[in-house]
């Protein structure tokens, strides 16, 4: 399953060449879930990342599904 | 430990070791009680018999880091409530070394009349004749005041916007480059400062005479936590220095709760453009800097310089509220035209939040189209001006609904919402519904618990209290004068524990978790809901504007569903 994917936050620094505009495309086995999503990305824990597909917050455990934009961000207070 | 009471009517300044009942409280506890205490709830608040009190926070000008945060209360004219609004720079910590608890101004200088506060390096107040300062911009009195007091001295100070009266106005502070782009921005605090006749209060940074620590050496050892902490979190020590407060617009669009074109949508067309990540590519190519000390002892450094084509400065530091309020709420998905919208907020002494939603407030009632980037300028240089639309404008939303008779007004207790639509974020509108201090992004915004997953934004069940634990916690550290950007880092029981230590060392005390943050956010909020009351606010008070129950916000489409019997029952203690 392919999927373009935006990085947001300080996440892009760690994609060689990342064009924001662009984003990236991720391909990852159907069937695959956010958690294998951020780890296919080198993605810890501690950087606090936040998926979100269409407005919805996905769960570490949650079926990624393709076909739409993913934005992975991450988690920060306001105030 | 003193106070300097200062009366404008009879140009008398007093110093008076804190009162009994007021020790141990600083910054916003400080206000808050003290006003809720000597303040008459009926009194105009531009009139002689508001006080208007600026108190550093309980460790400002202590070696803790990010502790210079300034609250400043009064009885506001934007809601006729209480208000304690706070800001960053330098001068709170340089109080604090002074040994300065709180600065009380109260009674009324003649009309048209000015003055300077100075207080100089051993803690000496003064009164100085400003008259010739009179109408200028905030930039230029600044610069002007560095010049004659030299550049380690901390200014706040009001522009023309303060002058006028404007419930919209400003209290500007500056940072550590000696630049007025820090604010005490909500609830119309400069106009208080403008009824006294105080221009500028002037505080030199050498002070010596700060109060002792009761326990230095648990303070020290306690405080390497708190930077270890700060240190360690994703957000304090990462996100924040790469991209500042800005990196909010990405993860609030992608959540479709970005308040957009007056709150009638979620997400902003093109809010790539002025994202956090924009800004610091534009920032980068441009020469500027995307990553800068604003305030004293900082060491998060969230602060930036936006800079024109030509690597010019325009304003510092463009923060997430400002680029909604201009941007968002406006419909101008354009930095620059943002960033120059923020420099002559800060310059003319208003509030950007307020001014923002009015100026879209005047779009929707068909004044202007949105998007149309030349009238928003054009209408906030009409503030600078006081023409008499620009002081419609410059009193705020509220105003500038009631010109256009146009009842689309997201204000809550008469004060503009912040950048957080309550119908896709519950939890936020009931922390604008209820907060003493009319619609506040930093009285419990709960963003942080809802990115985190461990609330759902929407659904009601939790959101009030999740709320009511994030207001009494906000309360408590706007007492410390510790940045919010660091207090993010100690929700850990590691790291809360080492603050409590801090406060604990400083202060010669044996709080709790219980006390701090429980007990003493409890108390503050007590006291401003209880001054509230005395000013004729009710339950019918802490409501939000009607459309957010009847228009469903895009893309989710829903609506607030939080009741008026959940809303009364926030603060059930």
């Amino acid at each position: 399953m392919k999927m373009r994917v935006k990085l947001y936050g300080t996440l892009s620094q760690q994609v060689v060449g990342y064009r924001h505009s662009q984003g990236i495309e991720v391909e990852i086995p159907d069937g695959a879930r956010v958690k294998d999503l951020l780890a296919r990305l080198e993605i810890s824990e501690s950087q606090g990342a936040v998926v979100i597909i269409e407005g919805q917050i996905l769960k570490a455990n949650d079926t990624m599904r393709g076909g739409v934009p993913v934005h992975i961000l991450q988690s920060l207070s306001g105030g | 430990m003193k106070f300097i009471n200062v009366n404008m009517s009879t140009k008398t300044i007093g110093v008076e070791d804190v009162p009994q009942e007021y020790r141990g409280l600083g910054g916003r506890g400080l206000t808050s009680v003290m006003i809720n205490e000597e303040v008459l709830p009926n009194c105009d608040p531009l009139g002689p018999d508001n006080k208007l009190i600026f108190a550093p926070g309980l460790l400002s000008g202590t070696p803790l880091v990010n502790t210079s945060r300034i609250s400043v209360g009064a009885k506001s004219p934007l809601t006729g409530g209480i208000k304690e609004s706070n800001a960053g720079g330098t001068v709170a910590a340089a109080l604090g070394r002074l040994g300065i608890t709180a600065i009380v101004v109260e009674g009324q200088a003649p009309e048209g009349e000015l003055s300077f506060l100075r207080i100089d390096t051993k803690g000496n107040a003064s009164l100085i004749p400003a008259q010739e300062y009179k109408g200028m911009r905030t930039y230029k009195l600044v610069e002007k005041l560095l010049g004659i007091y030299g550049k380690k001295t901390s200014v706040l100070c009001i522009g023309p916007a303060g002058e006028y009266r404007l419930a919209a106005a400003s209290i500007q502070s500056s940072d550590i480059d000696g630049r007025p782009c820090r604010a005490a921005g909500r609830g119309g605090l400069g106009a208080v400062m403008g009824a006294k006749g105080l221009k500028a209060l002037i505080v030199d940074q050498g002070g010596k005479s700060a109060d002792a620590i009761a326990d230095p050496k648990a303070f020290n050892e306690a405080a390497k936590d708190v930077v270890k902490a700060i240190k360690a979190d994703h957000m304090s020590g990462n996100v924040m220095a790469e991209l500042g407060t800005a990196a909010l617009v990405a993860p609030v669009n992608s959540m479709g709760a970005f308040p957009s074109y007056n709150a009638t949508k979620g997400v902003l067309d093109g809010w790539e453009n002025i994202s956090g990540e924009a800004m610091a590519e534009l920032i980068k190519k441009r020469g500027g800097n995307t990553t800068h000390m604003g305030c004293a002892q900082c060491i998060i450094h969230c602060s930036n310089e936006f800079v024109n084509k030509k690597g010019k400065y325009v304003t510092g530091s463009l923060e997430y509220e400002t680029i909604w309020s201009m941007g968002g709420m406006t419909g101008i998905a354009d930095l620059d035209t943002i960033a120059e919208l923020d420099f002559l907020c800060d310059d003319i002494g208003v509030d950007t939040m307020s001014t923002g939603v009015a100026v879209a407030v005047a779009m929707d009632a068909g004044h202007k189209k949105f998007g149309d980037r030349k009238a928003a300028i054009q209408m906030v240089e009409e503030i600078g001006k006081g023409t008499a639309f620009g002081k419609i404008l410059g009193n705020g939303p509220a105003a500038v609904g009631k010109h256009f008779k146009h009842d689309r007004v997201p204000v809550v207790k008469g004060q503009g919402v912040a950048a957080y639509d309550p119908r896709a974020m519950l939890g936020n509108g009931v922390t604008f519904a209820t907060t003493p201090m009319g619609a506040d992004h930093t009285a419990g915004n709960l963003v942080g618990l809802y990115l985190t997953q461990q609330l759902d934004p929407l659904k009601p069940e939790g959101q009030v209290e999740a709320s009511r634990f994030m207001q009494i916690a906000m309360a408590a550290f706007d007492s410390t004068g510790l940045c919010f950007m660091a207090s993010v880092a100690l929700f850990t029981p590691e790291a809360g524990e080492a603050f409590l230590k801090v406060l604990n060392a400083k202060l010669g005390t044996e709080l709790g978790p219980d006390d701090f943050p429980g007990a003493i956010g409890t108390r503050i909020l007590k006291a401003e809901r209880e001054f509230n009351k005395k000013a004729g606010f009710t339950n019918e008070d802490d409501r939000l504007p009607s459309f957010y129950y009847k228009e469903p916000l895009p893309p989710h489409n829903t609506v607030f569903v939080i009741s008026d019997e959940q809303l009364d029952s926030v603060f059930d203690f």
